[in-house]
């Protein structure tokens, strides 16, 4: 059991060096939410005045929890593709070779996101307190952000360490990056689902990213006592149980 | 023969749609022997040494490893041996001290014991200068000995190398053979594939030698020579696995300098 430990420490160190080398592959998944938090806010700011939008928010603080939510959402996708060049140039094999307990592999490149989720939630954070949003539910609402970017992260990770264990195929992993938006876009992400069309409000109902956005944004606008942060907690938990038993599954059809 | 370090008995591999790539080998290697293991491209030498590490699971057969079986004693099996394969897979993101470091983690030696195979394996394959460099920035040549390195690093029993001078100019095959005769002369087990016979003839006291998923002729060079009468082990190779080359060993053979001077 020490070994076991010892082992996840030793890969999770390995995979937490990966997110910064080389350090200009961290800025594509921090310009991105960056830009377009700073030009929607700014363009959309009159958005807020539309009869049916939240009472006493600003179009900014209603888009803040994006920022936030998508800087880990572009990030997660990191693991699968490391995982996939592993596995193409050969290191994979000489990984499960060793005496080491597997799963340690998979929990490794696990405690890198969450890593990576705290570093680069961390950088957004900042961002967006000097331009003066406020966390409302205060320092416990703040780790428990944390705690969902972290859980929502890891789960939505092993999107792509399922297609990499799968299909072992770089090419393909790596085009798995396209899927991030429609499923960051067709939410309440840019419009509370009042306001959006009919057809948009039923996609958003369905997809299990609405309820973890909500989740971040009830955090940043309320509080503890808003249903909001039970719902994002539950369905990234869920989703979070069900990718990871997925994964588990792969890994050890992939190591047989 | 004292109680072999590596049995094989009977093995077999099918892969699904129903390629046989090993079709009943049965092999021993005593302690400290370098044995080498022979054959065309193709012939199952790789499928074999990846069985013989669990890379491959086989079909049916019995191996046994330093008196140890894969089913129930898998840790202990890689605890013990050391595997340099034919792809050299390095961590691109991570320079050679790093990922030597790393490995003794993970094979759970010491800290002290880490640092002293970290310069000891690095000064063997001469890599020393360039330890703190990505591995991404090496040539071939210093990949392949890095990786002979990598495989060291918890000091095996048994060494499988599969094909671990190829590509290699004659400078660096050299380099890896002197490295390979001082580790077996240490009294490290070497079970070594490929299909360069000079690299065989210099290096093996015992061969086997494969084609078409059967060891089709087993001895030391001598023995073979004698027995196929054969002017060398070359012969021996060409008359046991027929007379024309794979297409891929005429090609490997084209863009070898080494293998083009003794054609």
């Amino acid at each position: 059991m020490t070994t076991f430990f010892s082992d996840w420490y030793y890969l999770s160190i390995r995979s937490i060096k990966q997110i910064w080398r080389p350090l200009l592959a961290l800025i594509p998944s921090l310009f991105i939410p960056i830009f377009f938090f700073l030009v929607n806010s700014a363009s959309l700011s009159s958005f807020a005045r539309v009869p049916g939008f939240p009472a006493n928010v600003s179009y900014r603080d209603f888009i803040a929890p994006i920022a936030l939510f998508s800087a880990v959402f572009f990030s997660s996708g990191n693991a699968g593709i490391e995982l996939v060049q592993d596995i193409s140039n050969g290191y994979f094999k000489k990984l499960i070779i060793m005496p080491i307990h597997r799963l340690t592999i998979i929990l490794g490149k696990l405690t890198e996101v969450a890593v990576h989720a705290v570093f680069q939630g961390m950088i957004v954070l900042v961002l967006l307190m000097a331009v003066g949003v406020r966390i409302h539910s205060g320092f416990f609402g703040l780790l428990a952000i944390f705690a969902l970017l972290i859980l929502f992260s890891m789960g939505w990770s092993c999107v792509s360490m399922i297609f990499a264990l799968r299909t072992q195929n770089a090419r393909l992993v790596q085009s798995m990056f396209v899927i991030v938006f429609p499923f960051l876009y067709l939410t309440t992400s840019q419009a509370p689902k009042n306001l959006l069309p009919g057809t948009f409000a039923a996609i958003a109902t369905y997809n299990p990213v609405t309820y973890v956005i909500e989740g971040v944004r009830a955090l940043v606008l309320t509080d503890f006592s808003n249903p909001s942060v039970y719902k994002g907690f539950l369905i990234a938990g869920a989703m979070f149980f069900v990718m990871i038993s997925i994964t588990l599954a792969s890994f050890q059809k992939a190591v047989k | 023969m004292p109680e072999p370090i590596i049995s094989v008995k009977n093995l077999k591999k099918t892969y699904p749609g129903g390629t046989e790539a090993v079709r009943g080998v049965s092999f021993e290697v005593a302690p400290g022997e370098f044995f080498g293991f022979l054959g065309p491209n193709g012939a199952g030498k790789t499928t074999t040494i990846n069985m013989l590490v669990n890379l491959v699971k086989r079909t049916s057969g019995e191996i046994i490893i330093d008196g140890l079986t894969l089913e129930k004693n898998a840790r202990e099996i890689y605890q013990r041996v050391g595997f340099a394969m034919q792809e050299v897979g390095l961590d691109e993101t991570a320079t050679a001290r790093e990922m030597l470091q790393l490995h003794g983690r993970l094979y759970h030696l010491p800290p002290e014991r880490i640092e002293q195979q970290v310069a000891k394996l690095l000064k063997l394959v001469e890599l020393e200068k360039v330890a703190d460099r990505y591995t991404h920035t090496y040539s071939g040549g210093m990949r392949r000995r890095f990786d002979l390195a990598l495989s060291l690093i918890h000091e095996p029993k048994i060494l499988f190398l599969d094909e671990p001078t190829q590509g290699l100019d004659p400078h660096a095959r050299q380099l890896i053979w002197n490295h390979l005769r001082q580790l077996n002369a240490a009294g490290m087990t070497i079970f070594l594939t490929t299909h360069f016979m000079e690299e065989a003839e210099a290096l093996c006291q015992r061969v086997a030698i494969m084609d078409k998923g059967l060891i089709v002729a087993e001895g030391t060079v001598e023995e073979l020579v004698t027995q196929h009468q054969a002017k060398n082990l070359e012969d021996v190779f060409l008359k046991t696995t027929g007379s024309t080359l794979g297409e891929e060993d005429v090609i490997a053979n084209a863009v070898d300098p080494y293998a083009r001077s003794r054609m």
